[in-house]
């Protein structure tokens, strides 16, 4: 797994691309991690190019979106294909995060 | 940091008189079984999806709590989902209940007293000695639910658990229970296994539901 981050709009977002699974959960943890120890407020992870997610890559998701709401800053997800959609939504986490179709909308919501 | 095993047996104790908690056996069985298999996936030798849980490292934790489950998982040279785990790991739920108990003796937090009842029947109780490691796992608990901030994976997994073994109903009171319900069930989602687990339970209810009303007629 790969990931890049970039700006849109006063937004960090992080991008992060194929299977976040146990090897490329750590990555993902790590980067939001980063995110909340610069005291970034509007972060955005984007999922366009994830083609998988497993149990560890949600913990890490998780554990790095928590430690940015610590830091006082919030995380919004955005670009979910159908398959990961589908994990989001049986493990209720589509219920504690924002989602939005793609980039846009998300920068748009954290205006 | 104790095992997740270890933390529902001491929310299922009494305080006052070191006796556990009527939960049915199913649910403390499924439950010490989840927490296992959590845990396991916490030391990252375990992932599960959807569809399956797959064996990430074989390295023994050297945990004698976690690690025959590991060699089972294995073992086993089928992929399997996270239920088939919850139900094959509860098989040896009674063993995984007294080495938990036995750590936490060991670490001062529990003690053990047999007592006798009319001379002959033996029954064994579990005073807490050093009430601390109880209360963190409460205070967390409560914490989550008290709050609508993201919870950390780890009070994920003790609020998923003690509600499969229907804890909430003694930790909390009939309007605490009844205001953070829907917080409870939000939170006790956001683990696969966890989602097992509880499904396991639930699935056994029903049957003896379906059994009962059977034979009510």
């Amino acid at each position: 797994m790969q990931i890049a981050t970039s700006r849109e709009d006063a937004a960090l977002v992080i991008a992060p691309s194929g299977r976040i699974d146990s090897a490329g959960a750590d990555g993902l943890r790590s980067a939001l991690e980063t995110a909340a120890s610069e005291a970034e407020k509007r972060v955005m992870v984007d999922f366009a190019t994830v083609e998988y997610i497993s149990s560890a890559g949600l913990r890490a998701l998780l554990s790095g979106a928590k430690a940015v709401q610590t830091r006082g800053g919030g995380v919004v997800l955005c670009g979910l294909h159908l398959n990961v959609r589908e994990v989001f939504d049986i493990s209720g986490f589509s219920t504690v995060f924002d989602t939005f179709d793609d980039r846009g909308a998300a920068a748009a919501a954290l205006r | 940091m104790l095992r997740f095993a270890e933390e529902v047996l001491l929310l299922i104790l009494n305080d006052e008189d070191g006796r556990f908690a009527r939960v049915p056996d199913w649910s403390l069985s499924y439950a010490l079984a989840g927490g296992v298999l959590m845990d396991l996936a916490f030391e990252n030798r375990i992932d599960t999806d959807l569809e399956k849980l797959v064996l990430v490292n074989a390295e023994p934790v050297g945990d004698n709590l976690l690690d025959p489950a590991l060699a089972d998982i294995v073992g086993m040279e089928d992929k399997r989902d996270a239920r088939f785990w919850v139900e094959r790991t509860a098989g040896w739920a009674g063993e995984i209940r007294e080495r938990a108990l036995k750590r936490l003796v060991e670490r001062g937090i529990l003690e053990v007293r047999d007592d006798r009842f009319l001379w002959v029947f033996r029954s064994r109780r579990y005073p807490v000695m050093d009430g601390k490691a109880e209360r963190e796992v409460k205070l967390r608990i409560m914490e989550v639910l008290l709050s609508d901030q993201l919870p950390n994976p780890r009070d994920v997994v003790i609020i998923c658990l003690a509600d499969a073994c229907g804890l909430f109903r003694r930790l909390l009171s009939k309007s605490e229970l009844q205001s953070a319900s829907e917080r409870i069930d939000r939170v006790r989602k956001l683990d696969l296994i966890g989602q097992a687990t509880t499904q396991a339970i639930r699935d056994i209810e029903l049957s003896l539901a379906v059994l009962q009303q059977q034979h009510s007629f």
